[in-house]
């Protein structure tokens, strides 16, 4: 028996020793094939799932090669069944391939003639297939290619994709390196991503995803369109993408709500794709109208529903995912995984912040007392109205108060889910709101202002979450959350984390009001922040003062 | 001469060796013992003793003795030869078959017997056997896969003999070369005859439809047969040119129905289909299975991550039946909805919690508590204090010696094979319930292991490649060194591959050294294996932020217990995560913890520092605990006077009362209520008494039991030495006994009365009963005995032309009123 890094469980998680002196070895072994869940300080935990076994067959690694990597740094025996299982599972990707065929366009073939009988009758595949050519091969129709790969993926019989991909009309982008250079890990992750041909790429907020994207662009050449979550995102993207590469203003277009240009690099938003005209979407055709080499997808875990239809028609196309958190509340990771293609590059947090590409984090939740009179009106309240109750309760305000004192002079952020009570808190602190029906121009203002650090407090709603770069935002105060949503959790923190010039660490506070489902939904969210590997603690409102 | 007396002359005229090998190899015969030679010949022919002794027979043995069985007559006294038997096994040489003659009758299956009449007179060297009486009975109706004469199936089936005189005739007016008959015995003799060599079967199916061939072969092991309507109307005179095989050969009485779905072969068909040989497949060399392979060091992975598993699990689920008892169901064994809870409290699917729960229950690591009928842990568990290794020991012991079957559990009750389960809800076999239980476990549990091991040092392979053995691999060598056995098996064996995997006996699916060091009666080895293997115990943990504590291995047991108090244990597998939660602290402080104890506590068993939100859990839920109190008092004294209660809290009768102060009005006193009173009263004080004493609770004290450590002893093995030699003795003692009717003993007698009353059976002869009536008088009958069953016999009366039944300990003796035909 070695005295290996991992355990090995049988609940199909294998944990692993971050203290051991071949943790690093061990994780990069075990990475290809098993999901990082949580990664607290001591004891990160993975988990073998059928999706990350078959994707690790996609990239090539066979099952006896994740069989002696378990075996080789387990600490103990590993639980029979599982290394069983591990090369069951394993063994059902490729038993179907979806190939090109000279005659008859885009074919599924195998060698294991039952398992071909078997999907052929599957009620919800058949519609998708054509004629049957002979025994081992049958014609797909080739709009379906996405669809089909989703739904043997459901029934366990994952398809090899050997059709190949479109290369998309040539455009010519390359990265300006000049004054600063592609990190290694952003090198890396764009280097996995184009030899895999699609997939995703997951680094933390603050890591430079966007530049994943742009060295992508260089490697492919090809005329490309990103989607993002909003128009500020938008602006964002085009921005970095002018200053980063050749592309000049011409070559790159916005189509949003507002403009509607399409030129050799479009950056469209979610939601003028998905809006919806008469029962159609009319702006679709931008997706499919055109040809596109290369798509990219910002935040992918917040891809809406019908993008993901749309996306199981663009088989063809490359596309590169690109997140944070591969979480989404709604358990959808599984379309993401099949549709736009099995995770290229994962970078432990740990690892960017120790090589100081993001700042460290310091979280503090602020346990709030709610006065007697918030208590009995909370305790009398509907279901309904409990979480706003608590939330907004008015002991906060007071302690955001003494909190923006104590962190005068520094950059910072109120974040909230309530606009009353975010109006109420601009008032107090006499810093100015943005929410929902900020206008663009206005937010960019105040955002350039706030960077500019003419601005040093701003009040937030969760408008802000997501792609807004604000380097130099160092502290945060959450007042209240969208219940216990953890990646919106992370997403805030991530505002935080792109590296400070002076080097300190970024601080984020959480007010939760005690014994109240604020309180809940906060241990929700704490549980994944601290496996996310992230430390925090916990004080009371009273020691606000008393801290530091 | 009977059968049994002639055994007991041959055992007489055995030496001392010869018994001792015989007793080593059939023990039941000397326990308990026997007081003469007629005894131990009475024993060795009854029918359980039969049976047993079969059960030990190999394949060629069996055959061997299945051909003497079908070539002698016990009734008429016609034996055979060993070159007799030679004629009609395939296969074998002359001298196996002496050999094995040698030894059945070394095992007291067979003796010698004289030569049948009109045979020359044997050679030097030749001799002429007997089988034991009873085997006949023991044997079954298809001695070596062969179905009964066509005599017979008339004598038996009244169907056929309706049927038979018909199809007999109409064969012979279709022109086939068989005699026309008149009666059914005439018709099966006829059938008899015309069947009766492997060349006039040829000619007769060298016309038979396609696929008769192979529709033929599948009778080749086995007489019987399944076919779909067995009875129906099949007759050469009007079948057609595309007759079906099964019509065909109904309608020639080449198959026999049955009942309406199954068909026999008859004898005289089987065995020209043999060639004329009883056995033309004998074979001394088992036969060789095809093996998987796989690695012994995936092998001792597997063996041993089981091993750590099922420990952990029995511990887990010991602390669990140890919080809550395991409610029975009022028809025994444990419920669907006791089954859950501690399935989802071990986080284990339910069959899994059952198996488990049954090896716990054969372990004796709890017992059924009859005051609550339920399953509790025994107070002062040993198994808990144990190193691991020894843990096992203690499981796999008890396993071993066990008659419980923990795989039975959550299979169908009563499947009778190939029909519908009891009920349409599929009753299955509770755990911890009587259906579990099969006494014939252990025998097979061991014979399992023993070929295993037979199995793996025959296919090891040198370079650390070790033979996967499945259940059709150890089944058919099963079937071939025990084939009376093998039946058993074949409804355990995957049950008992199961059991021993989950005991890391069989790991990856090959019989690890711990198998076969107990395949060896050597535990101790592995033992030594096991405890090299084994990592020691864990004093740490590792405290993290996100509020858990995870035991990177096996964790010390009494540090596990305290964890489980302040966390809940989650995950599976060797390491443990123990999640903390605010409820999860509220009941370690309910158990007496305070915050500063279990900060305490996880400061000194945590590897790492506490994490500052765990000690803000802990604090935090702490300074908010308690806000209700709960304490012990008998009686209480309220009153408004605050002034008074100080003035007797301060004077010197409180510590006798037991008083303690709640609040400014309320005291409270150990003393009960009328007591209190009472010394109140003393005091000059009046008080009131609010409600009657409550009815004291007797508790009945918790009886410690005994919970000893199993000790395995294989089944099977041969009697301790010196009862041998005391039996011997005895035996020796009692002089010639045999012959003298009266020197017989009850169990010789009983079973000389049984023979004679078979024989008499079989021949349909009479006999002279002594019987004894209801009043107790004896009384001499002649009657004519038609069957005996469920100890009671059924007779002719040919005085009173009736039928009666009798009970069979009725009758005194029993003698044949004719001579019989020797």
């Amino acid at each position: 028996m070695t005295d290996g890094p991992l355990i090995v469980q049988s609940d199909k998680t294998i944990l692993l020793e971050v203290d051991h002196e071949l943790a690093t070895e061990a994780r990069h072994a075990i990475a290809p094939f098993a999901e990082l869940e949580r990664a607290p300080e001591h004891m990160h935990s993975y988990r073998l799932t059928p999706l990350g076994l078959w994707n690790a067959r996609a990239a090539g690694l066979d099952a006896e090669k994740v069989l002696d990597a378990l075996l080789k740094y387990s600490r103990f025996p590993v639980p029979h069944s599982l290394l069983i299982d591990v090369e069951e599972t394993m063994s059902r990707y490729g038993r179907l391939r979806l190939e090109k065929d000279p005659r008859h366009g885009l074919v599924m073939r195998t060698d294991d003639y039952p398992v071909l009988e078997e999907v052929i009758r599957a009620k919800k595949i058949a519609p998708l297939l054509g004629p049957r050519i002979d025994g081992e091969t049958v014609v797909v129709h080739a709009s379906q290619r996405g669809q089909l790969k989703q739904l043997l993926l459901k029934i366990g019989w994952p398809a090899e994709d050997l059709a190949g991909y479109v290369d998309g009309t040539p455009h010519l982008i390359s990265l300006n390196e000049d004054g600063w250079e592609l990190r290694p890990y952003q090198r890396l992750a764009s280097e996995n991503f184009w030899a895999g041909g699609s997939g995703v790429v997951v680094l933390p907020c603050g890591a430079g995803k966007t530049l994943v994207g742009a060295a992508a662009m260089a490697t492919g050449s090809t005329t490309t369109l990103i989607l993002v979550t909003n128009t500020v995102a938008a602006r964002q993207w085009k921005d970095e993408l002018l200053r980063r590469t050749s592309l000049t203003e011409e070559e790159v277009g916005e189509y949003s709500g507002a403009l509607k240009e399409v030129r050799p690099v479009t950056i469209a938003t979610y939601q003028v794709l998905t809006t919806k005209r008469g029962g159609i979407y009319p702006h679709l055709e931008l997706v499919d109208g055109h040809d596109w080499g290369l798509i990219i997808y910002d935040e992918v875990h917040l891809l809406p529903a019908p993008i993901f239809r749309m996306t199981a028609d663009l088989q063809a196309r490359r596309r590169l995912g690109l997140t944070a958190t591969l979480v989404r509340e709604d358990g959808r990771e599984g379309e993401v995984f099949s549709l736009i293609g099995p995770k290229r590059y994962d970078a432990p947090w740990k690892d960017i912040e120790s090589q100081g590409y993001i700042a460290p984090a310091d979280c503090v939740e602020v346990r709030v007392d709610l006065p007697k009179d918030e208590r009995v009106a909370y305790a009398m309240a509907d279901d309904a109205d409990k979480y706003r109750l608590c939330a907004t309760s008015e002991s906060k305000t007071q302690v955001v108060e003494q909190l923006v004192a104590r962190h005068a002079g520094e950059q910072l952020l109120v974040i909230g889910q309530y606009i009353d009570q975010l109006d109420d808190l601009g008032e107090r602190l006499q810093a100015p709101v943005i929410k929902g029906d900020t206008s663009v121009k206005l937010r960019q203002k105040l955002f350039d202002a706030f960077r500019a650090g003419e601005l040093q407090t701003l009040v937030v709603s969760k408008v802000a979450n997501f792609s807004i770069d604000l380097p130099e935002a160092s502290v945060a105060i959450q007042v209240s959350g969208s219940f216990g949503s953890r990646q919106e959790e992370a997403q805030r923190l991530g505002r935080l984390l792109r590296p400070k010039k002076d080097g300190r660490a970024a601080r984020f506070y959480s007010l939760v009001a005690r014994d109240t489902l604020d309180q809940d939904f906060a241990a929700k969210r704490q549980r994944f922040l601290a496996e996310q590997g992230y430390a925090y603690r916990i004080m009371d409102a009273k020691d606000v003062h008393a801290a530091e | 001469m009977s059968l049994i007396r002639a055994l007991g002359k041959d055992l007489e005229a055995r030496s001392n060796d010869s018994l001792r090998a015989l007793f080593a190899a059939r023990p039941d015969l000397i326990s308990p013992p026997v007081p003469d030679f007629a005894a131990l010949a009475a024993r060795a022919s009854s029918r359980v003793s039969v049976q047993r002794a079969l059960e030990r027979l190999n394949r060629p043995q069996m055959q061997v003795l299945e051909t003497l069985h079908l070539c002698t007559n016990t009734d008429t006294g016609h034996s055979a030869s060993a070159e007799g038997l030679h004629q009609l096994i395939r296969g074998a040489s002359l001298a196996v078959i002496e050999q094995i003659m040698g030894t059945l009758q070394e095992l007291a299956l067979a003796h010698p017997a004289v030569p049948p009449h009109g045979t020359p007179p044997p050679a030097d060297g030749q001799h002429f056997y007997l089988p034991v009486g009873s085997l006949k009975d023991v044997v079954g109706i298809y001695p070596a896969g062969l179905g009964r004469s066509y005599t017979e199936l008339v004598r038996l089936q009244p169907a056929f003999a309706q049927r038979v005189v018909q199809l007999v005739s109409e064969l012979h007016r279709s022109g086939f070369a068989i005699h026309d008959a008149t009666t059914p015995m005439e018709a099966a003799l006829a059938l008899q005859h015309w069947t009766s060599s492997p060349e006039a079967l040829r000619d007769i199916l060298a016309k038979a439809p396609e696929r008769t061939t192979a529709l033929l072969a599948k009778f080749r092991n086995w007489a019987m047969g399944a076919v779909p309507q067995a009875q129906r109307k099949a007759s050469v005179t009007t079948e057609g040119a595309d007759v079906g095989p099964v019509d065909w050969l109904l309608a020639r009485g080449l198959l026999v129905p049955l009942d309406a779905a199954h068909v026999e072969l008859p004898h005289s068909v089987g065995l020209a289909l043999r060639d004329g040989a009883i056995i033309n497949d004998f074979t001394l060399s088992p036969p060789v299975p095809e093996l998987g392979r796989t690695t012994s060091a995936l092998r001792r992975n597997a063996a041993l991550s089981a091993i750590s598993e099922t420990l952990r699990l029995v511990s887990e689920l010991l602390h669990a039946v140890k919080e809550t008892p395991l409610a029975t169901l009022r028809s025994g064994g444990v419920g669907v909805r006791e089954m859950r809870r501690l399935s989802d409290q071990l986080r284990i699917d339910q069959d899994a919690a059952g198996r488990l729960l049954e090896l716990c229950g054969l372990a004796g690591l709890i017992r059924l508590d009859v005051d609550s009928s339920s399953w509790v842990q025994p107070p002062q568990l040993e198994w808990l204090f144990l190193p691991r290794q020894e843990q096992w020991l203690w499981l796999v012991n008890a396993w071993l010696a066990s008659e419980r079957v923990p795989s039975m559990v959550g299979q169908p009750v009563n499947t009778v094979p190939g029909g519908p389960s009891r009920g349409a809800s599929g009753t299955t076999i509770a755990a911890l319930s009587a259906g579990a239980q099969r006494p014939d476990a252990p025998v097979v549990r061991k014979r399992i292991l023993e070929i295993l091991h037979d199995l793996t040092l025959e296919a090891e392979g040198p370079d650390g490649a070790v033979p996967v053995l499945d259940a059709a691999a150890v089944l058919e060598r099963a079937e071939w060194s025990q084939p009376r056995m093998a039946r058993r098996f074949s409804s355990l064996i995957r049950g008992v591959l199961a059991e021993a995997e989950l005991l890391g006996l069989v790991g990856s699916g090959a019989l690890s050294q711990l198998g076969s060091a107990f395949a060896e009666d050597n535990p101790d080895a592995a033992l030594a294996i096991l405890g090299e293997h084994l990592p020691a115990a864990l004093n740490h943990v590792l405290l993290q932020a996100d509020l858990t504590a995870v035991a990177p291995g096996y964790l010390a047991p009494a540090l596990t217990e305290q964890l489980l108090v302040m966390a809940d244990a989650e995950g599976q597998g060797p390491a443990t995560i123990y999640r903390f939660s605010a409820a999860s602290i509220k009941r370690a402080l309910d158990q007496g913890y305070d915050a500063a104890g279990l900060l305490a506590f996880l400061r000194e068993h945590s590897a790492t520092a506490v994490p500052q939100p765990l000690e803000y859990l802990v604090e935090d839920t702490a300074s908010r605990h308690g806000s209700l109190r709960v304490g012990q008092a008998s009686s209480f004294i309220q009153s408004d006077d605050e002034a008074a209660l100080r003035e007797l809290l301060a004077g010197p009768k409180a510590a006798q009362l037991g008083l303690a102060r709640l609040s400014p009005t309320v005291l409270t006193s150990s003393a009960p209520p009328r007591e209190l009173a009472a010394a109140l009263r003393n005091l000059g004080l009046s008080p009131s008494v609010d409600g009657a004493e409550p009815a004291g609770h007797l508790r009945r004290p918790a009886t410690a039991q005994e919970s000893p450590r199993p000790v395995y002893t294989a089944p099977g093995i041969a009697p301790p030495a010196e009862e041998v030699e005391a039996q011997l003795d005895v035996l020796r003692q009692a002089g010639p006994a045999v012959g003298h009717h009266s020197g017989a003993d009850g169990e010789a007698a009983t079973q000389l009365g049984l023979e004679a009353l078979q024989r008499a059976i079989r021949l349909k002869q009479r006999i002279n009963m002594n019987v004894v009536d209801n009043l107790g008088n004896a009384s001499l009958e002649v009657v004519v005995p038609l069957s005996v069953s469920g100890g009671r016999v059924r007779v002719f009366d040919p005085a009173k032309d009736t039928e009666r039944v009798l009970s069979v300990h009725r009758i005194i003796d029993i003698e044949a009123a004719e001579e019989l035909r020797q």
